[in-house]
């Protein structure tokens, strides 16, 4: 499976709903992480909070091609993304393993993926740089294989994303 | 005269980690320090307190690899409403790896908002195994770092500091994997439930 997660609404057509879904964060109520651990410790494997976000993140687990679009603020992903990127933790388990010489949580069932970050607001070369840093690190935590940062404008946002997902239909 | 203002941006500020040790630093600024945490509601109270303090000590976990969305939405408010005189901001990060160097990452965010909105940056204390550290033997490590982190901030010679359990990585995940599963018999889950591959199954 295939999945975009946007935090804006974005008019894209796409043929085969079933391979690509498509998630308007900004749509969804999604509340912050409260950081009580249940999903490690109570109810493992899911969340406590029974919004929005235990529909998104067993998608984020079985993709194995995953298209992020989020506009960044300080040198990170801005409200909307983050927040679910937190209420994802579920997809882990509480115990720890070492990757890559570094300590990191056990994952549960998480397709090994194919990331690709759509990133718009960001100016500044300095916090370009930073938020490339910033998925590197994800990509450990986040199961990603291989994984894409690419900045663009507001303007040319949508037309980005057409082009990502014509990738992933020539694949 | 120096005042310090510790903000925790803990989403489970009255339970976390960082108000024990937001309550460490308090304790080593002899009366200097007042502690607050940051809620979804007192963002601008906290703005407008801050023309107070000519220090803020931001306390908070890493989170997804970066600074946590309370956090993240503070500065968002703190950007719009700034204090006229802007304090000196320092930070206290912790995280639950062995790892200090995973902060790394949440600590240049707080510096670009810092340089972006011209609050002169202090001091970093960069905490690996932060989630368990406080109660096992190595906490003298953490009280001494702290020590010498609160100190820097009161003379005002910035510095950043780091500290962990001195222990191998295989020892780590051990010890580790001890404190999740008493973490999970205190709910009445066993290590096998914990260890579920099944997401919402």
């Amino acid at each position: 499976m295939k999945l975009i997660l946007s935090d804006r609404p974005l008019q894209l057509d796409l043929n085969d709903q079933q391979e690509i879904r498509f998630i308007d964060l900004s749509t969804l109520k999604i509340t912050n992480c409260v950081g009580c651990f249940g999903c490690w410790t109570k109810t493992p494997g899911k969340c406590v909070i029974r919004d929005d976000a235990p529909h998104v993140y067993p998608l984020i687990a079985q993709s194995d091609a995953v298209l992020y679009i989020s506009r960044i603020r300080y040198g990170g992903y801005d409200t909307i993304m983050k927040t679910m990127l937190e209420r994802a933790i579920p997809i882990q388990q509480a115990f720890i393993r070492i990757v890559d010489s570094e300590t990191h949580h056990v994952q549960r069932k998480v397709a090994p993926k194919n990331a690709v970050i759509l990133a718009y607001g960001a100016d500044s070369k300095e916090e370009q740089n930073l938020f490339r840093q910033l998925v590197a690190r994800n990509a450990r935590n986040m199961n990603f294989e291989h994984f894409q940062v690419h900045f663009c404008t507001e303007d040319s946002l949508e037309a980005a994303v057409r082009e990502e997902v014509k990738k992933w239909s020539g694949s | 005269m120096e005042r310090i203002m510790i903000l925790n941006g803990s989403p489970r500020a009255s339970k976390s980690n960082s108000r024990r040790y937001g309550a460490m630093v308090s304790a080593c600024c002899k009366g200097k320090a007042e502690y607050f945490a940051i809620t979804r509601q007192n963002h601008r109270q906290l703005a407008e307190q801050m023309e107070r303090f000519s220090h803020v000590v931001l306390v908070f976990p890493l989170y997804a690899d970066g600074i946590p969305v309370t956090l993240l939405n503070f500065f968002k408010t703190l950007e719009e409403y700034p204090p006229e005189n802007k304090p000196v901001i320092s930070v206290l990060i912790n995280c639950g790896f062995l790892e200090y160097q995973q902060n790394d990452i949440a600590v240049e965010m707080v510096r670009f908002f810092c340089r972006e909105n011209h609050y002169p940056f202090g001091s970093v204390l960069k905490i690996g195994s932060g989630e368990a550290i406080l109660d096992t033997p190595f906490r003298f490590l953490v009280s001494g770092s702290i020590r010498k982190f609160s100190r820097s901030i009161m003379a005002q010679k910035y510095r950043t500091f780091h500290v962990s359990m001195p222990l191998t990585k295989k020892l780590f995940v051990k010890a580790s994997t001890s404190y999740w599963t008493e973490y999970g018999r205190k709910n009445g889950i066993t290590v096998e439930q914990m260890q579920t591959m099944e997401i919402e199954g």
